[in-house]
């Protein structure tokens, strides 16, 4: 595939943005869990992107692969814990939107 | 061809994230979202990391979105969320504007790096035969990046015991607490 890098970087910083927006707009918790992932998803797109950029057929670029994974792995973690306290906070209170649960006045 | 495919599949995965982010019902936000991460495991592909795709689809398709429609779907949240919010109103509130802000702004920042050359990037060097071949990765995670391997898999153990702390049920909890 003959794509510029920076098509690639394209691609992530729309995905990061629309992540962004997701996040700040949206007050089911569980949406703005799923823009987490995404974002997290466009920053594994930016490491595989400079990974293909610095990669030559006689010598392969693996630090953005390795980065990724442990992305990957941080990300399944996080989902884990968040939909976790999604469940006791539906326990709670019978609901899922962020503007319900005030108590920290943030 | 695979230039075309590539920036079809761009197209897709932005208007399956818009989809994420504008849908009413969380599942209708799943289903999107498994949209754009199909989407990017076949960029992926396209761009020479095979091991990558395969755990992009594994991972965030089978594991992750499948913990996501779970959670949905034990709640039984589809109604409810559509009463509370609509797409009319939230798209008015301050934190949207915030939001497009800072979207215009990471758009603009990359426009500007790459019109005016800062990034400075030589062209692409195609590897025919993939890049995160199997060997090649594992070498690296368990040599150079053993530590951080491990450390991973302690963040792992810790999170499971985690959600069994937060998910258990609590009998001798507050009253509020019970279900």
């Amino acid at each position: 595939m003959q794509v510029p890098t920076e098509h690639l970087l394209f691609l992530a910083a729309a995905l990061f943005a629309i992540g962004v927006l997701g996040f700040l707009i949206r007050r089911n918790v569980i949406v703005v869990l799923m823009c987490i992932e995404l974002m997290l998803n466009a920053a594994n797109l930016t490491f595989l992107a400079a990974s293909r950029q610095h990669s030559t057929p006689d010598h392969v670029n693996l630090v953005g692969p390795v980065f990724a994974i442990f992305v990957i792995a941080v990300a399944a973690a996080e989902a884990a814990v968040g939909l976790a306290l999604i469940i006791a906070l539906f326990r709670l209170r019978q609901t899922t939107d962020a503007d319900s649960v005030q108590e920290m006045e943030g | 061809m695979a230039e075309v495919f590539f920036y079809a599949l761009s197209a897709f995965a932005v208007l399956f994230a818009l989809g994420v982010i504008l849908a009413k019902s969380p599942m209708m936000s799943v289903l999107s979202l498994l949209g754009t991460f199909f989407c990017l495991s076949v960029v992926y592909l396209l761009a020479g990391f095979q091991f990558m795709a395969a755990a992009q689809i594994l991972v965030y398709a089978g594991a992750i979105l499948v913990l996501f429609l779970f959670v949905i779907m034990l709640l039984n949240l589809g109604d409810i969320s559509a009463r509370a919010e609509g797409a009319a109103v939230f798209l008015h509130s301050t934190a949207a504007k915030i939001g497009a802000a800072i979207a215009i702004a990471i758009g603009l920042a990359l426009l500007i790096a790459t019109t005016a050359g800062a990034l400075n990037l030589s062209a692409v060097q195609e590897v025919p035969e993939g890049i995160d071949g199997f060997s090649g990765l594992a070498a690296e995670l368990f040599g150079r990046y053993s530590l951080p391997f491990e450390a991973m898999s302690v963040l792992l153990l810790a999170t499971m015991v985690a959600v069994l702390v937060l998910a258990k049920r609590q009998r001798r909890g507050r009253a509020g607490s019970q279900v």
